[in-house]
């Protein structure tokens, strides 16, 4: 394979209003490999993969294909010239059948849905799929969507095929398949980029391992030189010098004493995201749930707060201070004392027409009355002044619209809303996601406050170095479980990440 | 350093949108005010004591019910039923304080307007219950209950389109067209609801709830908030406020129509709580935006009647106005949901 590589780029640089997402990126995809790309969430693995696809363009760097340098200007055009990407979500048409979804952008101006479906047969037989052609998308599973949406790929004569965490909802046995199917396409000369947190399967389909972190490639080579430990070494080797975990090292390990059990999850199960997850959270310490994308960790959590419901058949049971619990809707999980501050306080957590004071003002009404009591904006706005001191929440007066405030800012005023009345329990779901440098000290300082009174406190993060940094015992979650509990003593990187992926 | 995690600094400026609201209201005024002037100097007989005493009496039903309408679109909600609610409800009161199948000599009225307000109550439950616990979207499950409202009532209660009022239903009569010290009874009655309204909204936690839930729903659920019974109470609300309505258009001419169903009141009431400024992605407006555009389109549709312009004419205008309306809340008030993800990094 020494030929001219299909796919490279040089220098490649992508912002997103000034947020660097990947820099100094030299890629290349050589013609008829396998090539996966592995790396956190958020390493830029996704931002990459799209501007090879069309879906964005580079801020500086030049892409080049077949040796000749391109820009495109939409996915379309990418697809035009063989580039083909399968996304996580799907982008088919639920309501069309097999055939038409295959054939879909591509129709004459008559369309024999006989011919389509012979066509379509023909053509999915020669790759092997068993999927009827006449069948509805939305009556397949997830596997099956998968083969449809890679023969489509193929179809518009893909010769760089993209797939985005392709195994992530597929069983062992249709994995199988589909290893098959890459290692068919490969023959062919396709070219496959193949995103995946699973490093085994990394590891044993592709001809080339290619590791991100931070935006920038890491460290890149043939397969055959890469073994686990590697990549996890360059998915987790940050240099924390010059960010807010610079202390991270220097920080005495103070463990705090485990209190008495205030929650205990048994078994939990909720559709395919979380299956059979346990655990337990103690009152006066810091519970850190660690776990990439798709590890069903924020599902877990909002089941215990009453957002998601269990299964009703085999669901598992919550037992809140010895008392078994099932809730149905959050207000009666919030009387309970259970908090939870979600991970996206854009659309679920701010109330962006309101004032700080609002907001706070929402929280202590849900958590001290009914609906019909009188409420005082007095009382709300001593509230919100208590609030903004103690947290120091940084806004001209009370009165300031919680959208014109930044991140940090916003986070804090979601924080306070959600701890109006004391609480038994705190779920932060990534506290600091968004959130400017000085705030997230403030904000962790506040969340040690919050265990030392005596509370129990769960953080979940899928950035390693807050889990570390506030964690008085470590849990990490993978394909809908806990698998891994470390105390903040044994804990490491490293080993945290092992247990993370698969 | 970039990691995982966006960082970002600094406070943002004060939204466009926010400033420009605050002009729009203006805007709204600013309207009325030309309108209504050019109405007096051009109009013969807009300025006449007759006239003025009619605008305020068809303002204040058009009014009443805008106060139910805008406190389910501040909820983020819609009601196309109210007008049947309205019809209906009145409708049940009336007939039953007549001679009919069940009650052969006809109830005394009070109790004929007891039993209606109980026939709200229930309709109106049912309204709130379907689009609370079966999540149906609001347009489509009141648009159906407004037919379900109406043929309940056709079929059980009434025989006929009109239905006079009784003589004992004096104080319906008083409300609708009677003056107190000079002042139309009716626009009293506007006024008490509104104030009543701008109290509930703004004292009570279910005020509070309502803007909650409009402004972000999953929010507001997440936070306890009891988003489903709250929806319900809503819904009975707007029916109430409607079943108000109906009994003052009662008494204003002696007897309810319910052919009113037919009618394009629904769809005033709508304009006028766009146009007011109440925003239909919810959580903002208040009380204040229902006035300005009671105002505004009160002295439109009477100037609009002495104009004399054709029925059709009248629908074509208000057509277009009802559509710039909505253009333009969805340029202030822009719906965020598409804008919320950003991409991924």
């Amino acid at each position: 394979m020494t030929d001219t590589p299909i796919v490279e780029i040089r220098k490649g640089m992508k912002d997103f209003h000034g947020a660097v997402a990947i820099s100094d990126i030299d890629f290349a995809l050589a013609p008829g490999e396998i090539h996966a790309l592995v790396g956190e969430n958020g390493a830029g693995k996704s931002t990459l993969t799209k501007v090879i696809a069309g879906v964005h363009r580079l801020s500086s760097g030049k892409l080049y294909l077949d040796g000749h340098e391109v820009v495109f200007d939409s996915p379309a055009d990418a697809l035009a010239r063989g580039l083909a990407m399968v996304y996580q979500e799907n982008s088919m048409v639920p309501a069309m059948s097999v055939a038409q979804n295959i054939y879909l952008g591509d129709e004459k101006m008559f369309n024999g849905l006989r011919r389509l479906n012979i066509a379509a047969q023909q053509f999915l037989q020669k790759m092997n799929f068993t999927v009827n052609p006449t069948q509805n998308v939305a009556e397949l599973g997830a596997a099956k969507r998968q083969m449809v949406e890679i023969a489509r790929a193929v179809h518009h004569n893909a010769r760089v095929i993209i797939f985005d965490e392709p195994t992530a909802s597929l069983t062992p046995e249709e994995k199988h398949h589909f290893f098959g199917l890459l290692r068919r396409l490969r023959k062919e000369g396709v070219s496959i980029i193949f995103i995946s947190h699973a490093l085994e399967e990394a590891l044993e389909i592709s001809d080339r391992i290619t590791v991100m972190r931070d935006g920038q490639i890491v460290d890149s080579g043939p397969a055959a030189e890469f073994d686990r430990a590697r990549i996890v070494r360059g998915m987790i080797g940050r240099d924390l010098s010059n960010s807010a975990y610079a202390d991270l090292h220097e920080r005495d390990i103070r463990q705090r004493k485990a209190g008495r059990r205030v929650l205990s999850v048994e078994n939990i199960s909720m559709g395919a995201m979380v299956r059979n997850a346990s655990f337990s959270v103690f009152a006066g310490q810091i519970t850190g749930v660690f776990g990439l994308i798709g590890s069903g960790r924020t599902e877990m959590m909002k089941i215990v707060a009453g957002i998601y419901k269990r299964n009703t058949f085999h669901g598992g049971n919550i037992v809140l201070e010895g008392k078994r619990v099932r809730y149905r809707v959050p207000s009666p999980a919030v009387a309970d004392g259970i908090i939870y501050v979600t991970e996206d306080r854009k659309t679920e957590g701010i109330f962006e027409n309101m004032t700080i004071q609002e907001n706070i003002q929402v929280g202590d009404t849900v958590a001290t009355g009914h609906p019909w009591n009188v409420i005082s904006t007095k009382q709300a706005r001593e509230l919100a002044q208590y609030w903004i001191d103690r947290l120091k929440i940084r806004a001209i007066s009370s009165n300031a619209r919680v959208i014109e405030l930044s991140g940090g800012n916003q986070q804090k005023v979601v924080i306070a809303k959600a701890l109006t009345k004391k609480p038994r329990i705190v779920i932060f779901d990534e506290p600091t996601r968004g959130v400017d440098v000085g705030a997230i000290q403030e904000i962790h300082q506040f969340i040690e406050e919050l265990a030392d009174e005596g509370i129990a406190v769960v953080v979940v993060s899928s950035y390693l170095p807050e889990i570390m940094v506030l964690s008085d015992r470590i849990l990490v979650a993978r394909q809908g479980q806990i698998v891994e509990e470390f105390s903040a003593h044994e804990a490491d990187e490293e080993k945290i990440m092992f247990a993370a992926v698969h | 350093m970039k990691s995982g995690h966006d960082r970002q600094n600094g406070t943002r400026a004060p939204s466009p949108a926010r400033r420009l609201r605050l002009t729009q209201e203006g805007i709204i005024v600013t309207i009325t005010v030309v309108m209504f002037g050019a109405f007096a100097v051009f109009l013969p007989g807009f300025l006449s004591v007759g006239n003025l005493l009619t605008l305020l009496r068809s303002v204040s039903v058009l009014g009443i019910l805008s106060v139910g309408m805008g406190v389910v679109v501040i909820s983020r909600g819609i009601d196309l039923s109210m007008v049947a609610t309205l019809a209906m409800g009145t409708a049940v009161a009336v007939v039953l304080a007549q001679p009919n199948p069940w009650f052969p000599q006809g109830l005394p009225f009070w109790q004929g307007a007891l039993l209606g307000l109980l026939f709200v109550l229930i309709v109106t439950s049912a309204t709130g219950l379907i689009i609370a616990y079966a999540d149906l979207p609001a347009v489509f499950a009141t648009l159906a209950m407004g037919y379900v409202i109406y043929g309940l009532g056709r079929s059980l209660f009434l025989s006929g389109e009109a239905n006079y009022l009784p003589d004992d239903a004096g104080w319906v009569v008083y409300l609708g067209r009677g003056l107190f010290h000079g002042i139309p009874v009716s626009i009293l009655c506007f006024i008490a609801v509104l104030v009543i309204t701008e109290i509930i909204l703004r004292k009570t936690a279910f005020g509070l709830f309502v803007y909650a839930m409009g402004d972000n729903p999953v929010a507001a659920r997440s936070a306890g908030v009891p988003v489903r019974p709250i929806t319900v109470v809503i819904y009975v609300f707007a029916g109430l406020v409607a079943y108000f309505a109906g009994l003052l258009t009662a008494g204003a001419v002696n007897n309810i129509n319910t052919r009113i169903f037919n009618s394009t009141l629904i769809y005033d009431v709508l304009m006028v709580v766009v146009v007011g400024g109440i925003g239909l992605s919810g959580g903002k407006g208040s009380m204040k935006n229902v006035v300005l555009g009671t105002l505004l389109i009160g002295t439109l549709l009477n100037g609009m009647i002495i104009m004399n312009v054709s029925y059709i004419q009248q629908n074509l205008i208000k057509g277009v106005i009802l559509l710039a309306a909505i253009l333009a809340d969805t340029i202030f008030n822009p719906r965020d949901e598409q804008t919320s993800q950003q991409g991924d990094i």
